[in-house]
C-alpha cells in the first residue's frame, strides 16, 4: 500500500532536486558536446588562412601581399598545439568569451549569433507555437472524430503535410505569394528605409516580412502535430477512466477536457525539444526567405571554415536543447502529479 | 436539474436534506426493479454483425444483490454496459428492452436525458484493476466534476456526503478527496469508485468484478462493504463475476450466462445446491475444494464459444453439454420458470430435478 504523502512541501523540494541534478548534468553535457565539436570542427578539411590566402591572390593581390595581408588578418588566430588550443578555448569560453569571427573579421562571434538569433527566435518561435496550437486542437478532434469525414480530412491533410520537405513548402510559399500574387516581400528581415525601432512603419515592415517564414514553418510542423496529437488522443480513448468518466454522466466538455489534457502530456516533450531545436535555425526557411537568423550562420560558417564561429552556434544550439530539456522536466514536476510524487502507479 | 421521471414516491434524495443520511429513510422510494427483455447485442466483425447477447431475459427484484456468473465472452460485462445503454462500438443494442423503474426503458433513452440517468440514478463501479480514475486530477476535483455534470447546486454538501461515505468505507475521507489516484492502493481505489457510484444516490448499482485483482483480505472487506452498503441504502445491486465464491457469499439470487444467454436463474442458494442447467452443473463441478481431493475437480470440456462459433441453431451449450438431446441441435430450450427458478434447458424441461440434488455419476 502506498502511503499518502504530505503534497504541499515535497512539490517545491522535488523541483528544487531535479533542478539541481539538472544544472550538474546540463553543464557536464555542454562540456563534452563543446569538447567533441572543438575535435570536429579542427578535424574538416579545408584551412581558412589558405582559404583567404587563395581568395586574396583570386583578387589580384600578389602573393607577398596576400601573405602579409592574410597574417595580419589572421594574427589573432591560436598556433599553439592542438591541447594549448584547446584549453585556451575552454578558458574563454568560461569568461563566455567566443573569440572573434574569420568570416567577418573584427567582429565578436558573440554579437554575430545575437544578432542571428533574434532573427531566428521570432519567425521559428512563432511558427513553431503557431503550429503547435493548430495541430494541437485539430489533433484532438481528428482522434475524437477519426472514425468520420472530418477526422480523415484532419488525418488527411497531417500526413501530406507532414510528408512534403519544409523548402518545398518554402519554394511554393515563395512563388505564391511574391509572383502569382505578390502581396508579400519575397525575402531580407526587413525593408532597410525604415529606422528600427517602435515605430509603425518598421513594425509593419518587420510583420511583412516575418509572415511567409513563419507561415512556412508552421505550415511544416502543422502535420507533425495533428498526427501526434491525433494518435495521442487515441491512446487515450482506449484508457478505462474516459468510459468510466462517460458511466458516470460526466458532460462532454469534462470529458473533452479529461481527454484533451491527458493527451497533451506526451506532446509537451516534444514541444520543449523543438524549441530547443529552433537555435540552431530553419536553415531552409532562412535560406529561401533570406532570413539572416542562425541557421543560415551556422551555413556560412561552415562555408568559410570559421572556426570560431561554428564552435559558436553549435554551442548556443547545444545550450539550447539541455535547457529545453530541462523545462520540459521541470514542467512535468508540475502538469503531471505522478512525476511530482515519484508515485509508483 | 435532472429531467426525467421516478418512481412514485417522489424525488432522488437531494443533498440538502439527505446529508450524512445513510440508511435510506422511510422517505427514499423503493429500490428499482429491472427487466430485460429478448435483448440483443450484437457487434460488428469482419465476418458480419455477430450475436454477444441473443435474447436475454432477466428480471432483478427490487433490493435484492444478484450475481451474473459466466465465463470471459458468455457476455455478461456486455449485459451490465447495456443496463446503461453503453455498450460500446463496434457493438449495439440490436432490440429488445431494458425497463428500469423511474427510468422507463434504458435503450430507448439517449442524448442528455441518458448522459443524467448515469451516475444519478444507475452506478457503475468498475473492476479495481481498471483505472477508473482521471490521473491528472485529484479525487476531490472528480467529485466536483460529477457534481457539476449532474447540477448538483450545493457542492459542499455533496463533497460531505462523499467524505461520509469515504469514512464509512474506513477511509480517511478529506485525505482520500484530496489525492490522486496512484496515490491510493487498490482496495482504496476500489472505495472511491463504489463512492462515486453512490454519492449521487443512484439506487441501482451494477458492479462489473468489483474484487478482480484484489488480495484475498481487501476482497474480503470489498465484499463486506457491498454488502452493508446495498442494505443501508436500499439498493437494488447487480454484480458481475466469475468467482463462484464471492457470488455465493454475496449474492441473493444467481444468473447464470453462457454464449449471450441467461441458462439458469434463481435463488443463490439454490442454483448453487442444485444446479439444474448442465453448465451450471459443470461450472460447479470445475471448483477445486480447499479441503478434499483436489482431483475431483473437472474442467468443463471443450473450450467457451466465441462471436464467431457459437452454434447456429439450437442451444448455446450443445457442444459441450454431456446430456444433449437431439431437439438441442436444432431448437433453443426457451426458459421455463417453475418455484422461481429459470433454466433454459430441452434435458431439465422434460425430467424437472429441481425437487432435489441432481446427482452426478
Amino acid at each position: 500500500m502506498t502511503p499518502l504523502p504530505n503534497q504541499r512541501a515535497p512539490k517545491t523540494r522535488a523541483v528544487a532536486r531535479r533542478l539541481g541534478g539538472h544544472v550538474v548534468r546540463g553543464l557536464v553535457m555542454i562540456w563534452v558536446v563543446t569538447t567533441i565539436s572543438f575535435v570536429i570542427i579542427r578535424n574538416i578539411p579545408g584551412n581558412p588562412v589558405l582559404g583567404q590566402y587563395e581568395k586574396l591572390i583570386e583578387k589580384g593581390m600578389s602573393p607577398d601581399e596576400a601573405q602579409r595581408a592574410t597574417a595580419a588578418l589572421y594574427g589573432f588566430l591560436p598556433t599553439g598545439t592542438l591541447w594549448e588550443q584547446y584549453t585556451g578555448y575552454l578558458k574563454a569560453l568560461l569568461h563566455l568569451d567566443l573569440g572573434q569571427s574569420i568570416s567577418t573579421p573584427g567582429t565578436e562571434v558573440v554579437t554575430l549569433l545575437a544578432s542571428a538569433a533574434k532573427w531566428t527566435v521570432l519567425p521559428v518561435l512563432g511558427g513553431t507555437l503557431l503550429s503547435f496550437l493548430l495541430g494541437v486542437t485539430l489533433g484532438v478532434y481528428a482522434g475524437i472524430k477519426r472514425s468520420g469525414k472530418l477526422g480523415d480530412l484532419l488525418s488527411i491533410s497531417g500526413s501530406l503535410l507532414h510528408g512534403v520537405p519544409q523548402y518545398v513548402i518554402g519554394l511554393l510559399m515563395l512563388a505564391i505569394f511574391t509572383t502569382l500574387w505578390p502581396i508579400l516581400p519575397p525575402g531580407g528581415p526587413v525593408d532597410v528605409e525604415y529606422v528600427p525601432g517602435l515605430n509603425a512603419g518598421y513594425l509593419a515592415s518587420l510583420v511583412q516580412h516575418a509572415t511567409l517564414p513563419v507561415l512556412t514553418y508552421a505550415l511544416a510542423s502543422y502535420g507533425g502535430w495533428v498526427l501526434a496529437m491525433k494518435s495521442s488522443v487515441a491512446t487515450v480513448l482506449g484508457d478505462d477512466f474516459i468510459l468510466a468518466a462517460e458511466l458516470r454522466g460526466l458532460t462532454r466538455g469534462v470529458l473533452f477536457r479529461y481527454i484533451a489534457r491527458n493527451a497533451i502530456l506526451p506532446l509537451f516533450t516534444i514541444l520543449a525539444l523543438s524549441l530547443g531545436m529552433l537555435f540552431g535555425g530553419a536553415i531552409f526557411i532562412e535560406r529561401i526567405f533570406n532570413y539572416p537568423g542562425l541557421g543560415l550562420l551556422l551555413v556560412n560558417s561552415i562555408g568559410a571554415r570559421d572556426y570560431a564561429l561554428m564552435g559558436g552556434t553549435f554551442l548556443v544550439t547545444t545550450v539550447a536543447i539541455i535547457v529545453a530539456n530541462i523545462a520540459a522536466d521541470l514542467l512535468y514536476t508540475v502538469i503531471d502529479p505522478r512525476v511530482r510524487t515519484g508515485g509508483a502507479a | 436539474m435532472t429531467t426525467l421521471s421516478h418512481g412514485p414516491s417522489g424525488s432522488p434524495g437531494s443533498h440538502s436534506s439527505e446529508e450524512g443520511d445513510l440508511v435510506a429513510g422511510p422517505a427514499a422510494p423503493p429500490p428499482p426493479g429491472v427487466r430485460v427483455r429478448d435483448l440483443v447485442v450484437v457487434y460488428k466483425t469482419p465476418l458480419g454483425e455477430l450475436p454477444a447477447l441473443g435474447g436475454v431475459g432477466l428480471t432483478v427484484d427490487p433490493g435484492t444483490i444478484t450475481g451474473i456468473v459466466g465465463e470471459s465472452g458468455s457476455g455478461k460485462s456486455t449485459l451490465a454496459l447495456s443496463l446503461l445503454n453503453a455498450v460500446q462500438p463496434p457493438g449495439r443494442i440490436a432490440s429488445g428492452s431494458v425497463e428500469i423503474d423511474g427510468l422507463g426503458d434504458v435503450v430507448r433513452l439517449d442524448g442528455d436525458p441518458l448522459r443524467r440517468a448515469r451516475g444519478r440514478h444507475l452506478g457503475y463501479v468498475f473492476q479495481a484493476a481498471q483505472n477508473s480514475l482521471n490521473p491528472l486530477k485529484t479525487i476531490g476535483k472528480q467529485l466536483l466534476d460529477l457534481g457539476r455534470s449532474h447540477g448538483v447546486a450545493d457542492l459542499a454538501a455533496l463533497v460531505r456526503d462523499a467524505k461520509d461515505l469515504l469514512g464509512r468505507m474506513g477511509l480517511d475521507g478529506a485525505r482520500v478527496l484530496d489525492s490522486h489516484q496512484h496515490e491510493l492502493s487498490g482496495g482504496m481505489r476500489q472505495r472511491v469508485g463504489i463512492m462515486l457510484a453512490l454519492v449521487l444516490n443512484a439506487r441501482l448499482v451494477i458492479l462489473d468484478e468489483p474484487t478482480t485483482a484484489l488480495d484475498m483480505i481487501t476482497q474480503a472487506t470489498i465484499l463486506r462493504i457491498i454488502r452493508e452498503i446495498h442494505k443501508e441504502r436500499g439498493l437494488t445491486t447487480l454484480m458481475i463475476t466469475h468467482d463462484m465464491g464471492v457470488a455465493a457469499e454475496v449474492t441473493d439470487h444467481l444468473a447464470v450466462m453462457y454464449g449471450g444467454q441467461v441458462v439458469e436463474h434463481g435463488r443463490t442458494t439454490e442454483v448453487l445446491g442444485s444446479p439444474a442447467h448442465p453448465y451450471t452443473q459443470g461450472l460447479i463441478r470445475a471448483i477445486p475444494r480447499l479441503s478434499g481431493d483436489i482431483t475431483k475437480a473437472s474442467a468443463l470440456p471443450g473450450r467457451p464459444p466465441t462471436l464467431g462459433t457459437l452454434p447456429k441453431q439450437g442451444c448455446v451449450f450443445q457442444e459441450r453439454c454431456p446430456v444433449r438431446m437431439d431437439v438441442c441441435a436444432t431448437v433453443a430450450p426457451p426458459p421455463v420458470t417453475t418455484h422461481g427458478r429459470t433454466v433454459a434447458c430441452h434435458a431439465t424441461a422434460a425430467a424437472p430435478p429441481l425437487d432435489g440434488r441432481k446427482e452426478q455419476p
